[in-house]
């Protein structure tokens, strides 16, 4: 019986190390998925850093105990239709005022301007990166 | 390239968003609210008899009234603050006036059932149509799509 169970301890510790690669793998790709979420660009407010039709990734962590900086591209629920998500880069942070947003092509985008500001629990996210069309897969700034 | 992108497309949206089609501005909007806000006061004016039927048109008219009314406030604004600039009042100095006493009247259609105010309100929307549409180089003939 001592025998046997020694002949068995080695692969039985290898399979428990294996399986626990895989559960730690599983947890940082459900981490990741949480945290970074993929959006699709659409309308011509933040041009030029952001064209309709491209694809980012948002960090929705981004501002946990941080508020945004001004020059951030952000995420945002829209305060007057709370189920459309807004792009914008922050234009000031005031802690009494709130956040004000402003799209980088003004001519073309409602904004703080229309809305005013919003509170730091409308923000969604940072936008950090685009992937997608590939000639211009870069860090957003 | 297509059928990569439709396999990486993310599931959510941002929108970079312009009110409306961007630039695309038009005193219509207003005038078909204000439309509205006149129809539904003679309608309630008209109304016979004291029974429940009589009392849910008179509730439903009065409140699509008042929602019409402020739908004219915020479409006036809308030309007002986006629209207009600075040059068009040095060309037409009683701009803000023409605003000014058209939202008021949208309040007073708002708060009253009075048709003669309703009529005031579609008047001084004509006169922010035909200022409007100058600045534009334009003529557009107003109309109503409800004509008395």
């Amino acid at each position: 019986m001592i025998a046997g169970s020694r002949s068995r301890g080695a692969p039985f510790l290898y399979g428990l190390a294996v399986a626990a690669v895989a559960v730690e793998a599983a947890f940082a790709a459900w981490w990741a998925r949480r945290r970074y979420m993929r959006f699709e660009i659409t309308g011509s407010s933040m041009l030029p850093a952001l064209e309709p039709g491209d694809f980012v990734i948002v960090d929705t962590h981004a501002y946990r105990g941080v508020l945004p900086h001004r020059g951030d591209i952000v995420l945002a629920a829209d305060p007057r239709k709370p189920d459309r998500t807004l792009v914008k880069r922050v234009g000031s942070v005031d802690l009494h005022q709130g956040i004000s947003l402003l799209g980088d092509n003004a001519e073309e985008s409602t904004d703080s301007r229309r809305f005013g500001p919003v509170s730091p629990e409308a923000i969604i996210g940072r936008v950090r990166w685009r992937y997608w069309p590939l000639r211009s897969v870069l860090r957003v700034r | 390239m297509n059928f990569l992108s439709r396999i990486i497309r993310p599931a959510h949206v941002a929108h970079a968003h312009c009110d409306g089609p961007c630039g695309v501005y038009d005193p219509a909007s207003a005038r078909i609210a204000a439309e509205a806000v006149l129809s539904m006061t003679k309608k309630a004016i008209a109304l016979q008899g004291n029974d429940a039927a009589m009392w849910n048109s008179f509730t439903r008219f009065t409140t699509i009234k008042e929602q019409q009314a402020d739908v004219v406030k915020k479409e006036l604004d809308i030309l007002w603050h986006d629209y207009f600039k600075a040059e068009h009042l040095a060309k037409y100095p009683d701009l803000h006036d023409t605003f000014w006493k058209a939202t008021k009247l949208a309040s007073k259609c708002k708060q009253e059932l009075n048709v003669d105010a309703c009529n005031d309100l579609v008047k001084a929307i004509e006169g922010v149509h035909t200022i409007f549409w100058a600045t534009k180089g334009r003529d557009v003939p107003f109309y109503l799509a409800n004509p008395a």
